[in-house]
């Protein structure tokens, strides 16, 4: 495990010193080059920090999912969609997903965006008939849709569910079973100890199972932690979810260990996360872990042998794939621009006057931009987003 | 994360764990299941909050709520374990918690007539996990505060009931003091509801009650599980199957 850092990663001037060099430098001529250099968005995302804005996100995202934003499904139509088989058990847990939307969103937009959620599901579950909806899958769809948008959530859930979240949407839960059942080997490898109290309590591991297949969006408070986590995972292979899920217990051992050794504390502990992790840390232990374990390194231990999982099988031809892809300005048909489906977005209204000073900006000289990275240091809080809003 | 405890309901249980070792307190863990939107989750919530939740999420997996409770002058944790409805997440996923536990909470929604006829699969399951009627079993009729939207008649229910030798509550976790039935004056009729289990569970031999329920197995004792957990692997394929 690193060592916590002395750096202190919220330091304002650091954000903003990294982010524009990181979207100057690196994430704006990965999108451009042809073929759009996926691996350095890749690093983009998941490095320190993450994104940084959701209009980044908008054009990123895709990106790392080889979706071509020129060809997005059409909205789909409400015809016959109550027929589905999951139609009311979609419908029930959208219904109770408002934790999920903006505080202050007025109601009537919420409950639009909950049409479009439903819709968003059912389209993709309708295209993909040997796909099964699981309670979960929504909280990932509401998170697509409030940066996305409709038609490019609807491209984003059809390909996370055939290669990330693949292994949960089968009709039984073994294969997600057998991807949680990763989570001890991990823990064993770096505190023999810790595993062995786990063991002890019999706690199991259902308290990382909305962890796992919800990508956390199911259990952290603080959507702009979600959207980092997204950001990473999006960037990463499909079983770091996991590998966060074991760095996240690491990180609290000595609260484990402290606990009675009994399922029902452990359990109530464990599946509780805490909201103020230290999300730049974990993420880099965790990758750290992957590196030391990979899933490879661990299948070969005998509890792991009784199944294969569709999502690491397919992973390797899937980040092939996206190797191929061409800039949006070389796909871009001539008379769109419309094509592209508009997200709500709280914050990209509020930078919505933001235009000329988007240019400005994009012409800026290094001393315009010590002036505004004087402005940075007053504007803390709201600094990494609303100066990204200029990009 | 949903509908979180509120600090002081686990407050107690913590210190006691922290001050090694507390008197006794005995534990009756209830399980209660049924499909997806019948209300177990608020109806837990209820009994260990006391309220009901202003909001609500689809449970994933397993949720553990808790509550001390004097019965006789005893105090006694109850610890509720409200699982998800979705069915694929019982075949393979929520087994692990059935194991040790005291008593069984049937729940339906008496505006949902399917949730009502998938009862004969929940109690079907629970036999599977060892939990027969040596366990006691409760049927809970929630959501009656929608009295307009009635699906399952009282007479069906309770014939239901009776055939499988469990007592009938209907009651409603949103407005569990509009109930005319065994509850008194305005106390809340959701917490009658657990008392009773409670008091049923007290009032069985002290043995059955530290120990899992017959047939599940009964090697909880520390050193066995000990045992379980020295080849890790081994040990943590078993916990999980
Ligand atoms: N009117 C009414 N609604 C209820 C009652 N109990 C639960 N609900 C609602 O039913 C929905 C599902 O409840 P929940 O507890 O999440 O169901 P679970 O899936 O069984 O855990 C939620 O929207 C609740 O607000 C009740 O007693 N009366
Ligand atoms: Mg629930």
């Amino acid at each position: 495990m690193k060592a916590e850092e002395k750096v202190n990663p919220y330091d304002p001037f650091r954000i903003f010193w990294l982010s524009l060099h990181f979207v100057n430098l690196y994430v704006y001529p990965s999108l451009h080059s042809d073929p759009v250099d996926v691996e350095t968005l890749r690093r983009a995302a998941a490095s320190k920090g993450g994104l940084l804005s959701n209009e980044l996100r908008r054009k990123v995202w895709p990106k790392l999912l080889n979706i071509n934003v020129y060809e997005l499904p059409y909205k789909p139509g409400k015809d016959g969609r109550e027929n589905h088989k999951d139609y009311n058990q979609v419908v029930l847990d959208v219904s109770r997903s408002m934790k999920r939307f903006p505080k202050g969103m007025p109601s009537a937009e919420r409950a639009v965006l909950q049409e479009q959620l439903v819709d968003i599901i059912l389209e993709v579950l309708r295209c993909n008939p040997q796909l099964s909806y699981y309670q979960g899958y929504h909280d990932v769809a509401v998170t697509l849709l409030l940066v996305v948008g409709e038609r490019m959530a609807i491209a984003m859930l059809h390909t996370l569910s055939k290669y990330h979240l693949r292994d949960f949407m089968d009709p039984t839960m073994d294969s997600t079973k057998h991807i949680l059942n990763y989570l001890m080997p991990i823990l064993e490898e770096v505190d023999k100890e810790l595993h062995d109290f786990m063991i002890r309590a019999e706690v199991g591991t259902i308290f990382a199972l909305s962890w796992l297949i919800t990508w956390y969006g199911h259990v952290l408070s603080e959507f702009k932690h979600t959207l980092r986590l997204y950001d990473f995972f999006l960037a990463s292979h499909p079983m770091m979810p996991i590998y966060l899920a074991a760095t996240i217990v690491l990180h609290r051992e000595q609260e484990v260990k402290q606990t009675e050794c009994d399922m029902a504390m452990l359990h109530h502990l464990l599946s509780r996360i805490p909201q103020d992790l230290p999300y730049e840390l974990l993420i880099s232990q965790s990758q750290d872990l992957f590196r030391c374990y990979p899933p490879a390194l661990l299948a070969k231990r005998p509890a792991l042998q009784s199944r294969k999982s569709l999502s690491i099988s397919t992973f390797k031809d899937f980040q092939l794939s996206t190797l191929h892809q061409r800039p949006d300005t070389v796909l871009q048909p001539r008379h769109s621009g419309l094509d592209v489906a508009l997200p709500y977005d709280g914050v990209q209204q509020r930078g919505k006057g933001s235009r000329m000073v988007k240019m400005a900006v994009w012409g800026l000289s290094a001393t315009l931009g010590a002036a505004i990275f004087a402005v940075a240091q007053t504007a803390m809080e709201w600094a990494p987003d609303v100066l990204l809003q200029l990009f | 994360m949903a509908e979180s405890l509120s600090p002081g309901e686990f407050s107690s249980s913590l210190t006691s764990s922290a001050s090694l070792p507390p008197p006794r307190t005995r534990i009756f863990k209830i399980i209660v299941i049924g499909d997806s939107g019948v209300g177990k989750t608020c109806l837990t919530y209820r009994f260990c909050a006391g309220k009901f939740p202003e909001k609500t999420e689809a449970t994933i997996g397993v949720d553990f709520r808790e509550r001390l409770v004097d019965i006789d002058g005893e105090k006694l944790k109850i610890q509720l374990w409200d699982t998800a409805g979705q069915e694929r997440f019982r075949k393979s996923m929520v087994q692990h918690y059935y194991r040790n536990v005291h008593a069984v909470v049937f729940v339906y929604d008496v505006t949902n007539a399917a949730s009502f006829r998938s009862l004969p699969a929940w109690i079907e399951e629970c036999k599977q996990h060892a939990l027969g009627t040596e366990v006691p079993r409760i049927l809970v009729g929630n959501k009656c505060d929608l009295q307009d939207s009635v699906q399952v008649g009282t007479d069906v229910a309770q014939q239901f009931a009776d055939s499988h030798s469990m007592p009938l509550f209907e009651t409603s976790a949103k407005n569990p003091n509009s109930q005319g039935g065994i509850n008194s004056g305005n106390s809340d009729h959701v917490e009658a509801i657990f008392m009773t289990v409670a008091h049923k569970l007290k009032s069985q031999k002290p043995l059955v009650l530290s120990q899992p329920p017959a047939g599940s197995g009964a090697s909880i004792n520390l050193s066995s599980r000990m045992e379980d957990g020295t080849d890790g692997s081994r040990g943590w394929a078993c916990s999980s199957c």
